[in-house]
């Protein structure tokens, strides 16, 4: 088997590999709000059986640009998980933060571009909140990334995660709390959990850009909203705790991650637009910019 | 509590009007359908300004409709009816929409109703109805079981059959 | 038939094989339904869905659109202009689907069944997988005509999507003789004022009556 042909049987056990970790990861979140608020909750693989049970049904396509974009989205997304790397393994030998930001943009461009061809006006609503969300969000974010290519040179993740080998002490959470807290805010919002989930809404505007997906397009979107937590929790967990040497670790760390995301979920209510956005930049904007300037002097 | 206005309605319009307290609260004002329209105008000057609601009666035996016009004031907290009849022939009554502009939906539903017509009111439509060709369905001459019976019921709608056999009818249509 | 409160209004199997049956599995596990509030029954899904009951156990959530949706929740007394937007919600859907009917008044218009705008029978106008008779269902048993429907998804029953299609005429005659009459049911009423006439020339006529 030649080296091109290995690759590509990587890529393909990584892009599985992602959507099942965001599947399990979604599954256990909702067991999380369902003990949070006294009830059982599904068994742990129940999104597993939702995607199943979605390819199973009929779906309806309401153009070519529609199938178009839904796919755009998933590749994007797909695209951007293997950039991320899992437990100090990159197959791409790069992982620089600047592609995985800009291909993460594609998912969302694709998603926009797909769901807006639906014609329905409430996807329309859903995905211009989505896209002025992530004016939020993306600001503080970038800001923390900087401070961190400021110190290291480099904007490989893998440098990141590497440099955090040395125990507790050197993870980045503790070097960098305020980029930290700056970075949570902003991944609450990225995965559009409450009190940032303006494009979902599903009793205010049906559920946003998901209104039209039906059967196989709604499978779609829930591998896509998968890809995005395995995309999004690695990067943080590359950035900030650590990385890891082992996948048990890697999982565990990302999950934790995700298990925070869904407590705060579980007890907050959704902000207004506005009221989301200027909270992300006043709060999560303000802590970035700290970090930013106390590594700028002192780092 | 209402003296005060019971006074002045008997001197202002005596000739035309019978009041009765019903209750410590309520005043009856009973009028011609003609006069209806200054006593209200009047009764809204005199701080009665909140119109609650418009109701209508099938008399059916002494073959009239009876329009109840409820109004409220805030200042004294009492409530007054001012009620009047109209021929169940050929009812109309003058629309009040001038002094309550509110007034129009409660017109448009007792004439969707009880199909008294409101010369005046700009819009007369349907409102809950679907689709409604019968009688107005509150009026005492109209058999709302008939009617459900001829149009819901499994013989309405043509199937000779008790409910079972019916079920069993459609379940065993076959599928594929 | 010899359940209590529950009785299947399916009887036809459909022809199984091993990928149909896979696929039920899945179909049976994750239901999203789509309620439609149209009457007391909406009270009794509240309970059904949050702790005490917690339907998520089964795997069923509520879902936003009908486009999302399996399951369709008709919970109580239908009026006929809910009929159409019901209809419109159910051909929106996408297969397979099934519809539950909850408690008496979708069964046989319950104490609605000599009202004039209520509809008497459901099964006429769509097909019910599950009617759950009572006024309203507890919890309980709801969530025990839940079970009893994924059992039917599970052996092929739940078929009423197919018969849908397939006797599309058949349900649309009755839909049209509901929806879209053009003819009167008992009497039929001619408006006296159909011309519209102002409050002037009434009176005048009036007036004019009193003379002769
Ligand atoms: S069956 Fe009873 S509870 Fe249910 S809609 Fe009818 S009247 Fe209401």
């Amino acid at each position: 088997m030649n080296a091109h042909a290995l690759t590509a049987l990587k890529l393909t056990g990584i892009a599985f590999g992602a959507m099942s970790l965001g599947l399990l990861f979604m599954g256990l979140g909702r067991i999380v709000s369902a003990r949070i608020q006294r009830r059982i909750g599904p068994p742990f693989y129940q999104s597993f059986i939702d995607v199943i049970k979605c390819f199973t049904k009929t779906s309806i396509t309401h153009n070519f640009v529609m199938d178009l974009g839904i796919i755009m989205a998933l590749g994007g997304l797909i695209a951007t998980a293997f950039f991320v790397p899992f437990a100090n393994f990159s197959v791409l030998g790069s992982s620089s933060v600047v592609i995985v930001l800009y291909l993460m943009s594609i998912g969302y461009l694709g998603m926009a571009m797909g769901v807006s061809a639906s014609g329905n006006p409430n996807a329309t609503i859903g995905i211009s909140r989505a896209l002025a969300l992530m004016l939020g969000y993306k600001i503080p974010f970038v800001m923390v990334i900087m401070a961190m290519i400021l110190t290291y040179n480099s904007s490989d993740l893998l440098t990141y995660a590497l440099a955090q080998n040395h125990g507790f002490g050197s993870w980045h959470i503790f070097k960098y709390p305020l980029g930290f807290i700056a970075v949570e805010i902003a991944f609450q919002a990225m995965v559009g959990e409450k009190p940032y989930d303006h494009m979902i809404a599903p009793a205010e505007i049906a559920s946003g850009p998901m209104v039209e997906l039906s059967g196989k397009y709604l499978g779609i979107g829930f591998l896509l909203h998968a890809v995005q937590l395995y995309v999004e929790t690695g990067l943080i967990v590359n950035l900030f705790l650590g990385g890891a040497q082992t996948w048990y670790i890697m999982m565990v760390k990302m999950f934790a991650v995700y298990f925070t995301t869904m407590c705060i979920n579980a007890v907050m209510a959704r902000y207004r637009i506005e009221q989301g956005i200027r909270h992300l930049w006043i709060w999560a904007g303000s802590f970035a910019l700290l970090q930013l300037v106390y590594t700028r002097i002192w780092g | 509590m209402y003296d005060h206005i019971f006074k002045r309605a008997q001197s202002l319009h005596g000739d035309k009007i019978t009041c009765e307290k019903k209750h410590p609260q309520q005043l009856e004002i009973k009028t011609d359908r003609h006069y209806v329209m200054n006593l209200l105008s009047w009764l809204k000057t005199e701080s009665y300004v909140h119109l609650a609601f418009i109701s209508c009666i099938d008399w059916i035996e002494e073959n009239q409709f009876e329009l109840v016009y409820h109004v409220y004031s805030y200042e004294e907290k009492n409530h007054i009816l001012v009620k009047t009849r109209l021929d169940r022939d050929r009812p109309w009554m003058h629309s009040i929409i001038d002094v309550w502009g509110h007034a129009q939906p409660y017109e448009q539903e007792i004439h969707e109703m009880f199909g008294v017509y409101f010369p005046g009111n700009p819009d007369l439509s349907g409102l809950f109805l679907h689709n409604w060709k019968d009688l107005p369905p509150m009026r005492k001459d109209f058999n709302p079981k008939d009617y459900s019976l001829a149009l819901y019921s499994l013989k309405g709608m043509g199937h000779e059959a008790l409910d079972m056999d019916f079920i069993q009818e459609i379940t065993e249509l076959e599928v594929e | 038939m010899e359940h209590d409160n529950i009785y299947l209004t399916n009887l036809r199997d459909e022809k199984q094989n091993m990928w149909t049956g896979l696929a039920n599995y899945f179909r049976k596990r994750s239901m999203w339904m789509l309620y439609y509030c149209t009457g007391c029954g909406a009270i009794e899904l509240p309970p059904t869905m949050t702790s005490r009951y917690d339907m998520e156990r089964l795997g069923m959530g509520p879902m936003a659109t009908p486009r999302q949706a399996d399951l369709l929740l008709i919970t109580g007394y239908l009026s006929v202009k809910t009929l159409k937007r019901v209809i419109w919600s159910y051909e929106q859907m996408q297969e397979p689907k099934y519809v539950v009917g909850f408690g008496s008044c979708p069964i046989n218009g319950g104490i609605y069944w000599d009202a004039y705008p209520v509809i008497n029978h459901l099964e006429a106008f769509m097909p019910v997988d599950m009617s759950i008779a009572g006024c309203m269902p507890r919890p309980q048993a709801i969530i025990d005509a839940f079970e009893k429907l994924m059992d039917e998804i599970q052996q092929g029953k739940a078929v009423g999507y197919k018969r849908y299609r397939k006797h599309y005429d058949w349900y649309k005659r009755n839909q049209d003789l509901v929806l879209n009459r053009q003819s009167a049911v008992l009497t039929p009423y001619v408006d006296p004022f159909a011309s519209m006439p102002t409050a002037a020339e009434l009176m005048a006529q009036e007036s004019e009556d009193s003379h002769v």
